[in-house]
């Protein structure tokens, strides 16, 4: 009876060197499953947001997820969206928004319009025809449309002055719908 | 036995074979997916979702606590909290039972989709939808789904009866019958036929992920007279119905024009920019210069080719306003009104021609009133006139991208959107951005005499053509 009890505290010590050793020789485990996340602790996360910018070819536009701190009224995530388009694309793409744009101002009304008001950079750093001036302006609304679904509409200002056009080819004097971009 | 560093290389080796194998079985499929959309993975028999898509559908805010491997989802009222190796959820005070442990694959939690048909169901979360013909999860817009139309074909009329979660983002964006646009709020998750039967008034049906929502592009047979769209909330139905004859309540296409060749007595061509407004400028060359060289060009060769007379808005270095070049083209009682110009895009490798011209969203007349005291006036404001003529604008468009493609090596395209050039212009027209001199092959093209020369010829087929048929 004694043999047996020893034996079955030996096989014990040893189940337990064995689960010991193992686990040493896993090492820690992996703590990176979800890029982008934030301990909960903090009082602030990190939510998805798509940002438009321009194919290469110039014909459309593309997308691209990016990360980006939570924030909580629509200035501060208007602002967000159009300091990650100036960032500009991560791989694949090319930026289409004037280089040094950013939000002055941004209004929302009841029947979905937004006003955005940008500073100067926008209309004075513009280079480009037709082409360039449509991606710039389609980056900026389907930026805003696919981000804030309240948005269906939007009027861009630059300086708080109304803008007729950024380079002379598409007018801007009239809201864009964000529907009627393909 | 065999030595321990055998068994940890084969080991490896089954882990390595595993991830690979896995890596295909979990490869997304290749077909093109609605913007707010996600695809799921099948493996093992189970479909899962990326914890980083399902978060970004939801437009969850995400907090990950790595020492305990738990990660929180925020999404309106709500929240989440998902353990890695776990199958149980807890969606704010409830627990789910997932079938599958959530499971963390290449540094991502992967979520069995089971979890979706638990979410809560309320205005501070959105509702999320699984396609599995697709093989995608996609963000149920707040207008909806359409679901597959029914085609019903009659003698006089053909409807197309979609079923519709909710009937009030419906707009016609296009109503030109060679591209009649259906713009839904909703997400199209029906299926369309490949083909309609003889005597339907609509030919072809195509659907497309637009910014918010899907666009329908329908092309609309030539009897076709009206159209009507009627939205049945209470019945969750919208119908597309298209009558050979216009009834009362009926709307109109977009004016096109009489049948047969066209008559040019007058042709507008603009060269874009000039004086201080110097255009696109690459490679030393600047576009006003080389736009009223191509007007020159172009007008040579109307005036050798057809019996119209040509109009410049400019006929040298100057600066002119949008409203002067309109004025010009308007007293000349333009037929049609070509505004010349060179692209620009200062990176990337674009190249080509581009064509901007009106969007068809004019109605020939207001719809016909179902009873006669509930007449309508539709007011055009002057600024766009041109969109009257959109439908002829896009036949001009079209035929001279054709004879730009046939000429030239470089790609086209076609846009629909009022360029400035066209505000107050009364006449078909389009802003042709000839070539883009930021690509070096462009602008050698169009810089060498036989290459400008070679695009105004194929300008001029392209106007030619436009006039010899419809």
């Amino acid at each position: 009876m004694k043999l047996l009890t020893r034996l079955w505290i030996g096989a014990l010590v040893i189940a337990l060197i064995a689960w010991a050793t193992w686990r040493w020789a896993a090492g820690p485990r992996t703590t990176e499953p979800t890029q982008g996340a934030r301990i909960d602790s903090t009082s602030a996360g990190f939510k998805a947001a798509r940002l438009f910018f321009a194919a290469p070819s110039g014909d459309s536009l593309v997308s691209e997820t990016r990360e980006m701190m939570e924030v909580q009224s629509l200035h501060d995530r208007v602002a967000a969206l159009v300091r990650e388009l100036d960032r500009g694309p991560t791989a694949g793409a090319v930026a289409a928004l004037p280089p040094g744009t950013s939000v002055l101002h941004a209004f929302l009304d009841d029947r979905g319009t937004m006003t955005l008001d940008l500073t100067r950079a926008f209309q004075q750093g513009f280079r480009g025809g037709s082409t360039a001036e449509y991606l710039a302006v389609g980056s900026l609304v389907r930026t805003l449309g696919v981000n804030l679904p309240e948005v269906k509409r939007v009027l861009i200002t630059c300086g708080g002055a109304p803008l007729s056009s950024l380079g002379g080819h598409l007018p801007l004097d009239r809201p864009i719908e964000v529907a009627m971009l393909p | 036995l065999k030595p321990p560093y055998g068994r940890g290389a084969l080991a490896a080796a089954a882990g390595v074979l595993a991830v690979f194998l896995s890596s295909l079985a979990e490869r997304p499929p290749a077909r093109a997916a609605p913007p707010e959309s996600a695809p799921v993975r099948e493996s093992d028999g189970r479909t899962w979702v990326g914890a980083n898509d399902l978060a970004r559908l939801l437009s969850a805010t995400k907090f990950w606590r790595h020492d305990v491997r738990k990660l929180v989802l925020r999404a309106g009222d709500h929240r989440l909290l998902l353990t890695a190796d776990n199958p149980f959820v807890l969606i704010d005070d409830r627990t789910v039972l997932l079938p599958d442990p959530v499971r963390s694959v290449r540094g991502e939690l992967q979520i069995p989709v089971a979890l979706l048909e638990s979410l809560p169901r309320d205005s501070t979360i959105a509702r999320l939808h699984v396609d599995l013909r697709r093989g995608i999860v996609l963000q149920v817009p707040p207008d909806g789904l359409i679901g597959t139309p029914r085609i019903a074909i009659e003698s006089d009329a053909t409807r197309l009866v979609f079923e519709a979660d909710q009937s009030g983002g419906t707009a016609v964006t296009s109503r030109s019958r060679a591209h009649f646009l259906v713009h839904w709020s909703g997400a199209f998750v029906g299926t369309l036929p490949d083909s309609l039967p003889a005597g339907s008034l609509v030919r072809a049906i195509r659907v497309s992920p637009a910014a918010s929502g899907s666009t329908l592009e329908l092309e609309v047979a030539p009897e076709a007279a009206g159209f009507r769209v009627t939205r049945e909330p209470e019945r969750r139905r919208v119908t597309l119905a298209f009558a050979r004859e216009k009834r009362a309540g009926d709307e109109s296409f977009a004016p096109e024009g009489p049948a047969g060749p066209r008559q040019l007595k007058t042709v507008a061509i603009d060269a874009g920019h000039g004086g201080s407004d110097l255009g696109v400028v690459a490679g030393g060359v600047a576009e006003k210069d080389l736009a009223l060289t191509l007007a020159r060009l172009v007008s040579a060769e109307i005036t050798r080719r057809l019996a119209a007379r040509v109009v410049l808005t400019r006929e040298d270095d100057r600066a002119m306003t949008m409203e002067e070049r309109a004025e010009r083209a308007n007293r000349a009682r333009a037929d049609v009104v070509l505004s010349l110009h060179f692209d620009g895009v200062p990176a990337g490798a674009a190249r080509g021609a581009t064509a901007f011209c009106p969007p068809a969203t004019y109605a020939a007349d207001p719809a016909t009133p179902a009873t006669p005291s509930a007449g309508a006036i539709e007011v055009l404001p002057w600024r766009d006139a041109a969109m009257r003529h959109a439908v002829e604008s896009r036949a001009l468009a079209e035929r001279i991208l054709a004879a730009i493609d046939l000429r030239m090596p470089e790609p086209t395209r076609l846009r629909e959107m009022l360029p400035c050039p066209l505000l107050g212009v009364d006449a078909p027209g389009l802003l042709l951005e000839c070539a883009t001199l930021t690509s070096e092959a462009d602008r050698a093209r169009v810089t060498s005499g036989a290459g400008l020369s070679e695009l105004a010829t194929a300008i001029v087929d392209g106007i030619e053509a436009f006039q010899a048929s419809r």
